[in-house]
């Protein structure tokens, strides 16, 4: 057959290069003021927008979404078009895809900055930016598979299948976890409440990490790999088993991340069993990546491109043995919660997505710009400063986590919580804390000394816009298996039907984890005493929400006796049920804040106190990281969205009276005047409209039901 | 299991493995090596444990589920499970003057009263106990009773849940010693006058 010429587009990949180097700094950046705000709280300089339950989804958002997002779309773009002897789809289609990507996060950065987020980790956007971001990443999608469809290679490789999963699986994760009402363009309501929320919204979180942070890496992983190596993939065989068996499983372990909460047993049975069933589908990428390497060794010790890719494997196969086991109820129980989450999310983001990254961008500029790196040596010091930091940044963590969860158990001979204080508990890592921002800091020097080696690599080549290549066209291909080709062989030249059989394996956990939660009704017993927020309270939790107070605060006490003793009650499905989002929260930063308002637990604190607390947290204890919140003081009170903010709640199911949005506002006033009075009483003057009432009035309300059921659990003594 | 199988079977210069013919894609070439033996019984091994995990779990139900767990650990507690103060409130009871005592209070008062009453007792929240006011009396027995059972509806929780009895004698010991102090920004007399 004769041959065709094409042109590659390096254009796109370029553009999406540059973008994943700036959006890296940014995002890391951001995060090393988070890193520094939990040394120095004064650092969130007193105003909204560089508050740490703002900027810290930011940060998480920044990394995920803009460096790895783009890093992926620039690896995906470069190797794409190689693995399929094909231009891109559309040309039109790509810049869509790269200037609406770009848009996105910038809209994502502003909109977080003002407080305008769902409240659900990593997914915070509001939903004028959700239906921005599912519009383009169908457009991805179209081009990819618009790629995969004219392409002039029979079978699609390896590298396709991991760019297939995640296109299909992000789709479906985004679409049912993004499912809300709106109540104004900026703010929204999930049609899922409390525990079903918790399980769709870590569902969600889980795979966003194994299929934005893990899959399109290991397409990368299993393209640059090999090319960088000049060596052939160590077994095809492995690559079919793990790539199925990953993919089916990884849906299935989401409930990992509410272990020993109130999620049904049952669900949280599942997600311990997949979670360790996941270990050896993980490590056949990092076996299969690093076998490879047999034979190149030697260059490894002088390739950067080949040490990068290492050690971001080597990260890969690390985290993944460690997620697992933090999976378990056992380490669970002394890692949730603390700085161990924040230390094993790093190890894959700076590990295995950054080195990845790094190797990716270290390959392909200069092959761009056809010339050679500009400098081995700076790339070297950039390996080693980049490791250094990551070994930095994680061990202290480690070690702060088990410190702080053995002082949150330690009880003294006599029966009593030896730390009571939570304060004393956060403070005891202060030194943990340092280091970890050293580290953090090291890899940024190494990011930027990467990027200094790569603009003068830019500056000494040309850049090779389209690129000719030349294969013949393909051959119309028999649909039906050919005698002696194996199923899997057959699949891999039918790409429509592999896409339906990857959706198929993807979707089976999915549903039976969810849709029972919502049939069975045995999975979320009522709680008779648990009524729905009064008006002022609902607008409390939105500002509570707004804030990001769940970035530090998690609502979730876990049924330990260090806990029941802390806290109080230990949490129940029954109690979340008007939770339009759940506020359970992953980190504790500081305490449980889920039994705040009960007036004889052990939380308690007066109104009085939430104010001098809101006001001047370091004038109560001058060791508090909680940051200045003073705004809510002198801000009014957003009182025209709250009849809407009721009749959504109604169409959800929210059981407020017909007609009840109409004198919504008046109960709302009623209730601030009695929190404003009883603040004059203590000498502080604050009108009834302010923010800072219909905060106090939402925290003095949490865990009032529950205790007021007065189950056979209660711990609370002294009644 | 090869569509296009050759006759002459290509080897891996390198490692001598096998070559799958017809897998080639922008240069990268696969092998045709089995699945790592070490690897596929890890996969069984894990897949054996949640099948087991499973069945002892949730369908023979014969080890705890977390509910049970705790009744558990809170039975092991058993009589250690604060808030049973069992002191006794009476005029015979004195504060305790000594040194080690008055540190420990202090102790106690940095880590769980100075975040309503201020470090130096001057009060914000919480009333200043450095005056000669009090709403709850001014002798120290009813300092110890106000701090055992509290008055939660203003917000002074009830602590026999979380300081022991020597703890509660101790800290109300140092309260006693604040009385008279004059640190700065003193929050206005609330109550009635001492006698």
């Amino acid at each position: 057959m004769e041959n065709q010429t094409f042109y590659y587009d390096n254009k796109i990949v370029k553009n999406f290069a540059y973008a994943t180097l700036f959006w890296g700094v940014v995002g890391m950046v951001v995060g090393l003021l988070l890193a520094l705000q939990f040394i120095w709280p004064a650092l969130t300089f007193g105003i909204p927008y560089t508050t740490f339950g703002r900027i810290r989804p930011i940060h998480t958002n920044a990394v995920i979404f803009a460096f790895v997002g783009n890093g992926m779309f620039t690896g995906i773009y470069y190797s794409l078009q190689r693995l399929c002897k094909a231009r891109m789809f559309n040309d039109l289609l790509s810049k869509i895809n790269f200037w609406g990507w770009q848009l996105i996060i910038v809209l994502a950065a502003l909109t977080f900055a003002f407080g305008i987020t769902t409240g659900k980790e990593y997914a915070e956007l509001e939903w004028p930016i959700d239906l921005l971001v599912a519009v383009i990443w169908l457009v991805f999608g179209a081009n990819m598979i618009g790629t995969i469809i004219k392409r002039r290679t029979q079978h699609i490789y390896v590298a396709i299948w991991f760019y297939i999963a995640t296109f299909v699986t992000i789709t479906v994760l985004h679409v049912t976890n993004s499912l809300a009402i709106p109540v104004t363009l900026f703010k929204s309501y999930p049609i899922y409440a409390g525990v079903q929320d918790a399980l769709v919204q870590w569902w969600y979180g889980h795979n966003a990490v194994a299929f934005f942070l893990t899959t399109p890496f290991l397409g990368l992983m299993y393209y640059f790999l090999p090319k960088a190596a000049n060596r052939p993939i160590y077994s095809y065989r492995l690559s079919i088993v793990h790539f199925w068996a990953l993919i089916f499983l990884y849906i299935w372990a989401g409930p990992h991340h509410l272990l020993y909460s109130a999620l049904p047993n049952w669900a949280q049975s599942l997600g311990v069993v997949f979670s360790v069933m996941l270990i050896a589908p993980s490590w056949g990428g990092m076996v299969n990546g690093l076998l490879t390497l047999r034979g190149a060794w030697d260059r490894v010790r002088e390739d950067p491109v080949l040490k990068f890719m290492v050690v971001a494997v080597t990260a890969y196969g690390m985290s993944t043995f460690e997620g697992p086991m933090m999976s378990t109820k056992t380490v669970n129980a002394i890692s949730h919660f603390t700085d161990w989450t924040v230390g094993h999310a790093h190890i894959g983001a700076l590990g295995w997505n950054g080195f990845l990254t790094f190797a990716v961008l270290y390959y392909l500029i200069p092959r761009m710009f056809q010339t050679q790196l500009f400098s081995r040596k700076m790339a070297n010091l950039h390996f080693w400063i980049g490791t250094l930091g990551i070994i930095f940044y994680a061990v202290p963590l480690y070690w702060g986590a088990i410190t702080q969860a053995s002082m949150w158990k330690e009880f003294t001979a006599a029966g009593f919580l030896k730390y009571p204080n939570f304060l004393e508990t956060v403070t005891q890592l202060q030194p943990m804390y340092a280091t970890r921002a050293i580290g953090g800091a090291l890899y940024i020097v190494g990011i930027v000394l990467g990027i200094y080696n790569l603009i003068l690599t830019i500056k000494a080549g040309k850049f090779m816009p389209e690129e000719a290549a030349s294969a013949p066209a393909l051959a119309s291909t028999e649909a039906k298996r050919g005698s002696g080709e194996g199923i899997h062989r057959w699949l891999e030249r039918r790409p429509v039907q592999f896409i339906l059989v990857a959706l198929v394996a993807i979707l089976i956990g999915g549903l039976i984890e969810i849709v029972p939660l919502y049939l069975v009704k045995t999975n979320v017993p009522t709680i008779a005493s648990v009524k729905p927020y009064t008006p002022l309270e609902l607008q409390g939790r939105d500002i509570y929400v707004r804030e990001g107070c769940y970035t530090c605060h998690s609502q979730q006490v876990r049924p330990f006796r260090s806990e029941t003793e802390r806290y109080g009650e230990y949490a129940k499905a029954g109690e979340y049920v008007y939770d339009h989002p759940f506020q359970w929260g992953s980190k504790r930063n500081g305490p449980d804040l889920s039994r705040e308002g009960v007036v004889n637990g052990r939380q308690y604190k007066p109104n009085s106190w939430h104010y001098n607390h809101m006001l001047n947290p370091q004038r109560l204890n001058e060791q508090s990281i909680m940051p200045v919140y003073k705004w809510l003081i002198t801000d009014d009170l957003d009182l025209s969205t709250t009849a809407k903010k009721i009749r959504v709640m109604q169409f959800l199911g929210v059981p407020y009276p017909a007609g009840y949005d109409k004198i919504a506002n008046d109960e709302l006033m009623i209730q601030a005047r009695g929190i404003a009075d009883d603040l004059k009483s203590q000498g502080i003057q604050v009108e009834p409209g302010k923010e800072i009432i219909a905060m106090i009035a939402y925290l003095q309300r949490l865990g009032k039901d529950v205790h007021a059921a007065g189950t056979p659990t209660a711990t609370i003594t002294g009644k | 299991m090869e569509m296009n199988e050759h006759k002459t079977v290509e080897k891996d210069e390198l490692t001598g493995d096998k070559l799958l013919s017809g897998h080639e894609y922008d240069n990268i070439r696969e092998l045709d090596n089995n699945l790592p033996k070490w690897w596929v019984w890890l996969f069984i091994i894990t897949i054996i444990f949640a099948v087991v995990y499973i069945f002892v779990f949730d369908v023979i139900k014969v080890a705890p589920y977390q509910q049970e767990e705790w009744k558990k650990e809170m039975a092991d507690a058993g009589s250690l499970a604060p808030g049973q103060s069992a002191l006794i409130v009476n005029a015979n009871l004195a504060a305790l003057t000594d040194k080690s005592s008055l540190e420990a209070g202090k102790d106690i008062w940095l880590k769980q009263c100075k975040v309503c009453h201020l470090e130096g007792g001057q009060g914000l929240v919480g009333p200043n106990l450095t005056d000669n006011f009090s709403i709850h009396g001014c002798a120290y027995t009813d300092v110890v009773n106000t701090i055992i059972v509290g008055v939660p509806e203003k917000g002074m929780i009830s602590w026999k849940t979380q300081l022991s009895d020597d703890q509660i004698l101790k800290v109300a010991s140092y309260v006693m010693t604040l009385k008279g102090t004059t640190p700065p920004n003193p929050k206005a007399p609330q109550g009635e006058p001492c006698k």
